[in-house]
């Protein structure tokens, strides 16, 4: 979910970034709050699908998020289904699947640096209440960036532990914390060597 | 003025002296420093380059005190460390060359511009949209290197910058570092060749600064005393 952007001329790519993000930000809730009937699941996956190939990057990019997002769908179904039934958990879940799918389409057709400005812009009214913009879209990025870092990281623990013929999750929990708290320590010092205080 | 003055400088983290009494006024283009592991090399590096404050002494670089003046001593240089990946801040690589310029308030066509210009000087402009953490080792320190230069800065602050490098890629580097775009460098580097390209080079043992000299006597004064 990370490095999303796919360069493109499609009308999705050029709404500008703040519109379109408060848009979708609409559009996703409002589909979360749909009533758990089928009709509305159904509608909420033609207009996600219709948006990727009318608006956005195309079916092929749909069938690649759609085939990303199996292990989460997944998960969300055999959650619903053990403890709501059948039809619920296939409406819910395609409620689920409808929405990521919308919100990654804004990720999909906008560059990160639009959306670290739009947000600049949007923050700014909570500048009274002490909230700095720059600090708050600045710290969107880096989380964005350091979720891939954090998945090599752990893969190069889980390959070091088993060279070294070890196991058990506790100590890759510890070794994993200790190697993410040094990749922060330096990510710190990289922001504050490239001017950020 | 000099670009560097240091007098009885210390720095002490965690409780240990890691730098202890340093003085030396220096002003030359090209600065190799050279020592052990553990020696305070890096330590010297962040501490000049204000990203760690002088527990004693007295310090000045490019004329500005980093520890009162750090935000503008940051605008005026660049580091590049030895880790590429802790240095990538945003996902695709000419976004990442432009968070550099974020500080220094450009029009978005002069930072498109000085963008591009850079990505094309480090060969990295077929690779503009790509997610910088796709890249390999190599293109991701070149990455950095890019993010560095685009600022144009006065002083360059390599700490290992080839350590996790291929031949090939260690050579583009050093020759991008080494390259005369009007900027000082300061690299530490246990590369004792890339040390000896410099103009002047300071030698740290346990903490201390036990030589400064010319890089063409102090480095081969070093490499002996490994044996």
């Amino acid at each position: 979910m990370t490095a999303l952007y796919r360069p493109g001329r499609t009308p999705l790519h050029r709404l500008p970034a703040g519109p379109k993000a408060l848009g979708f930000a609409v559009v996703v809730l409002a589909v979360s709050l749909l009533p758990t009937r089928w009709e509305a699941s159904v509608a909420a996956l033609a207009v996600a699908a219709a948006t990727y190939v009318f608006l956005g990057p195309g079916l092929r990019e749909l069938v690649a998020q759609t085939y990303g997002l199996r292990w989460i769908l997944l998960i969300v179904f055999a959650g619903q289904l053990i403890f709501s039934g059948l039809m619920p958990a296939a409406t819910n879940t395609a409620r689920v699947g409808a929405a990521i799918l919308l919100a990654t389409l804004v990720m999909l057709t906008t560059r990160v640096t639009d959306l670290l400005a739009a947000l600049e812009r949007g923050l700014q009214p909570l500048r009274r209440l002490g909230v700095d913009p720059q600090r708050a879209s600045l710290l969107f990025c880096t989380v964005l960036t350091t979720v891939p870092v954090l998945g090599r990281l752990a893969l190069e623990v889980r390959e070091a532990q088993r060279a070294r013929g070890g196991r058990g999750v506790r100590i890759f929990a510890m070794t994993f914390t200790v190697v993410a708290l040094k990749h922060a320590d330096q990510l710190g010092e990289a922001l504050a060597a490239r001017g950020v205080d | 003025m000099s670009a560097f003055e240091l007098d009885q400088v210390q720095v002490v983290l965690d409780d240990v002296r890691v730098l202890d009494d340093v003085s030396c006024v220096l002003d030359a283009q090209r600065i190799a420093v050279v020592g052990e592991n553990g020696s305070g090399k890096s330590t010297f590096a962040r501490l000049v380059g204000g990203l760690i404050p002088p527990s004693g002494g007295r310090i000045r670089v490019l004329g500005l005190d980093p520890v009162k003046q750090a935000k503008e001593l940051r605008r005026r240089i660049a580091f590049v460390f030895s880790n590429p990946d802790a240095q990538i801040i945003m996902p695709t690589v000419a976004e990442d060359v432009a968070f550099s310029l974020r500080s220094q308030r450009l029009g978005t066509d002069e930072s498109t511009r000085r963008v591009r210009e850079a990505l094309e000087h480090f060969g990295l402009a077929d690779l503009a949209d790509r997610p910088a953490h796709s890249l390999s080792g190599g293109q991701k320190q070149l990455l950095a290197l890019c993010g560095a230069f685009v600022r144009r800065p006065e002083l360059v602050i390599a700490d290992e910058p080839t350590a996790y490098l291929d031949a090939r890629h260690s050579r583009r580097v050093a020759d991008h570092l080494f390259a005369d775009l009007g900027h000082r460098l300061l690299l530490v580097t246990h590369d004792l060749e890339l040390a000896r390209r410099c103009d002047v080079a300071l030698h740290f043992a346990d903490g201390r600064l036990v030589s400064v000299g010319p890089a063409a006597t102090v480095v081969p004064e070093y490499e002996a005393s490994l044996v």
